[in-house]
């Protein structure tokens, strides 16, 4: 049988790997896909916790974040381009516009 | 070693692997069928916690709807841009140390932890069950969620539309 | 409300109306002569008032609430009407108009603005004086005592354009401050001790033998160095002399004839209370009669006539002290103060109607003026004798129970000192007299007589003088039994000396000065050099309080600003280099986050 922390081991490589990936990109629709990474090792955690533990409340949080991760690529992916449509660049590095 | 753990090896194989291929390729669009393959093993993932309709719904909404948009987003870019873009990676070894760090400390609770009881047999259809909480003890959470992606939608159009 | 309450509530109150008239609105004060008329009237009728309070012989103390506590007002506001405000009173109001009106001619060339700020200052003064005297309690007259005060100081510095005037103002301001303090501390020792401001409840205490309090004599001591600032006693005489500088009807008014008896009245008003420490009272005899001596001697060698009526005017309080030291403070020390004030005012409007002539205060560079101003030169004489205590002008009484009641307290010392000043008093005065009146007269000078307006007043109070005497002559029989038969011979004829005197010195020239001068030459050296104290007050100022000023100013320079520049720099430099910290990429704030995180998981793995 394969236990509990197995999955939990597997969510935290995954978190930790959207994490480098939210870190280290350039452009902005890849630190939105590291999100997405980070997102879905919160939903593993969420399920294995649910089933080891007999909670229905994980499994419907899992659901409404999966919901609310769509409705925010949505929303990042239309930021997104607007920022690309007034800057000609998704480079995070050079919106800067923010620097003290 | 059972089918199960096997089951569990190949899909953690592919999912950690599909995932490093998202934050390492280069190529942007190869980046998000990465992320297509990773979201799918996550499904998989829940089918191996005999979650079914977790795992539908990680597929509809997330590999089929998420991948479409962001597909979309890539292909609207580019266009505009009129050229590849090249996916290039800054502070490399920090972002690696960083994340091993946050690695390490979550695997540090882990260590600590008590062993956790064995898996109970699934008793009832968690499907129903999700159903039901759903209208019942999470239904203004659910009416709320509601509002939300109408919201988001309307931000969405409001973002992206064109200046004319 | 009875009259006895209401009338002095109206003297009171008619200045004060005056004042704020004048003082808030501004058109009116500023056209001048008729702002005077304004501040005239209302002491017009305030001195009617104060006539007929004084003449009905009114007694009353009303009294209202001022800072209520728990168990009833810590102090009360009120008016205490009885024979010794009432005589003051008619004394205060009767100089203030008398002043006012003469002042219309003589500050007739300030500018029409000038002349406002002038009578707005002269109403508050009149308000604050009558109110002193009214005072039920310490706390109402020390407030009006600082008024007083600041009126002086406004009215001494009334030409504040010229630094001569503008410096006596602040000396005159901080040296009676220094004896203020003294006062304020002994009020309120004593109000700690008692629980009282009020002097009728003080008084029945006192005379109950409930006043035993430990510290007693330091009290009443404390309470009077606060009249020997603003009475001009040793050693804080220094300021008046400079007042002088002030315009010559406020040197009568308040040089002369009210503010600086204030000390005086303040004593003789809380007489009960000295009486229970003979230890002070004595030392208010030496000292008054100290003074009295030493200021005379400076006025022997003063060449200005004002400065020689101020420092008379230090001497004659230095008379009321000692006989108020000498236990007959009512009997003797009032009653001079009251003569007083009337004959040193008209001194002082005489003179300054000699110095409005001849357009000069040294007395070497007048003479004669007897011939082209007759008027004045007569006034002047009548006060000069009076002063001098020649029979039967009002001094010669006053100052006889003066010396009376010094003698019957056996202070052998201070009587001494007083026969002594009693011959100078005569003799600088006639000196003035000879040299300005008499001499001979500068061919560059064409003086001529004062204005009415001017000559009135003067007038009024020279009669007035007369009178006063002539009235003492033929019912003061019986005040003055207990004194010896040959007071009044020994009086007259230290009088008569010291008009010799000057008569062979300046008149006739039998007698060089300069050879007295010889003869006496280390009192004439320190005389002339006002025995040294001024310049030790200036040292000391110069000294202690300017070195003070710059070690505070050097601290204020360099510890205080440095410490705050320090910081402000080290605030900049900070946020300088904390500004590089906001690089506004998104990612390194992830970082941010990215630490957070583990500092939490590390904190909760350590902490669990």
């Amino acid at each position: 049988m394969i236990g509990l922390p197995a999955y939990l081991v597997l969510g935290a490589l995954v978190f930790s790997i959207g994490l480098f990936g939210v870190l280290t990109r350039r452009n902005a629709v890849g630190i939105l896909l590291g999100i997405e990474l980070m997102l879905n090792a919160v939903n593993i955690n969420l399920v294995a916790f649910a089933r080891f533990n007999g909670d229905v409340a994980g499994l419907v949080f899992t659901l409404f974040t999966i919901s609310i991760t769509v409705a925010e690529v949505a929303v990042g992916l239309a930021i997104v381009i607007a920022i690309f449509r007034v800057r000609r660049t998704v480079e995070a590095d050079r919106l800067d516009l923010l620097r003290g | 070693m059972t089918l199960e753990t096997m089951g569990f090896g190949v899909v953690a194989t592919v999912l950690l692997a599909s995932s490093l291929a998202v934050v390492l390729t280069p190529n942007l669009f190869h980046a998000v069928l990465y992320l297509a393959a990773a979201l799918v093993a996550t499904g998989v993932v829940f089918l191996l916690l005999e979650q079914p309709f977790l795992f539908a719904v990680q597929l509809l909404l997330y590999a089929g709807g998420v991948v479409t948009i962001v597909v979309f987003a890539i292909m609207l870019t580019e266009r505009l841009v009129g050229e590849r873009i090249a996916q290039t990676s800054r502070h490399v070894v920090n972002g690696a140390i960083v994340a091993a760090a946050v690695f390490v400390g979550i695997v540090g609770f882990l260590i600590g932890a008590p062993p956790g009881a064995p898996r109970p047999a699934e008793t009832v259809d968690t499907t129903a069950a999700i159903g039901r909480a759903l209208v019942g003890p999470f239904a203004v959470t659910l009416e709320l969620l509601g509002v939300l992606l109408v919201v988001a939608l309307l931000g969405a159009l409001y973002f992206a539309r064109s200046e004319e | 409300m009875a009259p006895s309450v209401w009338l002095p509530l109206l003297v009171l109150g008619l200045p004060f109306v005056a004042f704020v008239l004048l003082a808030v609105v501004a058109p009116l004060r500023r056209v001048g002569p008729r702002a005077g008329l304004v501040s005239i009237g209302a002491i017009a009728l305030a001195f009617g008032a104060a006539l007929t309070v004084w003449t009905e012989g009114f007694v009353s103390e009303t009294t209202w609430a001022w800072i209520p506590a728990d168990g009833g007002p810590i102090a009360t506001v009120g008016l205490l009407v009885d024979p010794l405000s009432n005589a003051m009173l008619v004394l205060v109001t009767l100089v203030s108009l008398l002043v006012q009106i003469y002042s219309l001619a003589y500050l007739g060339d300030e500018r029409p603005a000038s002349l406002g700020r002038y009578y707005t200052y002269q109403s508050l003064f009149a308000f604050s004086m009558l109110g002193l005297v009214l005072a039920p309690g310490f706390l109402q007259m020390f407030v009006f005592w600082e008024l007083v005060g600041l009126c002086s100081y406004l009215l001494i510095g009334y030409w504040y354009e010229r630094p001569a005037a503008a410096r006596a103002a602040v000396k005159a301001f901080w040296i009676t401050k220094l004896g203020d303090v003294g006062f304020l501390i002994g009020i309120v020792l004593l109000w700690s001790a008692t629980g009282t401001f009020e002097f009728t409840d003080l008084f029945e205490k006192a005379q109950e033998h409930a006043l035993a309090i430990a510290g007693l004599p330091t009290i009443m001591f404390l309470i009077y160095l606060g009249a020997v600032g603003k009475s001009a006693q040793f050693p804080l005489h220094v300021w008046l002399p400079d007042a002088m500088e002030g315009p010559t009807p406020v040197s009568a008014l308040i040089h002369a004839a009210t503010m600086v008896t204030a000390g005086v009245f303040m004593v003789t008003r809380t007489e009960p209370l000295f009486a229970l420490v003979p230890e002070v009272l004595t030392l208010i005899a030496w000292v008054g009669a100290f003074t009295a001596l030493l200021a005379a001697t400076m006025a022997c060698v003063e060449a200005d006539i004002k400065r020689v009526l101020a420092y008379s005017t230090i001497s004659q309080l230095g008379y009321m002290m000692a006989a108020a030291g000498a236990g007959a403070a009512y009997a003797a020390a009032f009653p001079h103060l009251l003569t007083h004030g009337l004959f040193k005012a008209l001194l002082f409007l005489a003179a300054g109607a000699v110095i409005h002539a001849v357009g000069t205060n040294d007395i070497f560079r007048m003479g004669g003026l007897f011939r082209a101003m007759p008027q004045t030169g007569v006034v002047f004489i009548v006060g000069t004798l009076a002063l001098a205590g020649v029979p039967p002008l009002a001094g010669f009484y006053s100052k006889e129970a003066v010396l009376g009641g010094v003698w019957e307290a056996h202070l052998t010392g201070p009587f001494l000192m007083l026969a002594l000043t009693a011959l100078l008093t005569a003799f600088y005065m006639f000196r003035v007299v000879f040299i300005t009146f008499f001499g001979r007269a500068h061919a560059a000078a064409h003086p001529h007589e004062a204005p009415w307006l001017m000559r009135g007043p003067l007038w009024l109070l020279a009669a007035l003088t007369v009178l006063v005497g002539v009235r003492l002559a033929l019912g003061g029989a019986e005040g003055h039994e207990e004194t010896p038969a040959w007071l009044a011979p020994l009086s007259v004829g230290l009088a008569l000396v010291g008009f010799a005197l000057a008569w062979a010195m300046y008149q006739r020239r039998l007698i060089d000065p300069a050879r007295i001068a010889g003869a006496l030459a280390p009192i004439d050296y320190l005389a002339r050099r006002r025995y040294g104290l001024d310049a030790l007050y200036a040292g000391l100022y110069r000294g202690f309080i300017l070195g003070f000023s710059r070690l505070v100013g050097w601290i204020d320079r360099y510890l205080v600003d440095g410490v705050l520049n320090v910081l402000t720099a080290l605030t900049l430099r900070g946020g300088d280099a904390l500004r590089r910290i906001q690089s506004g990429r998104a990612q390194d704030y992830v970082y941010g986050v990215a630490f957070g995180l583990l500092l939490l998981i590390v904190g909760a793995q350590l902490w669990r």
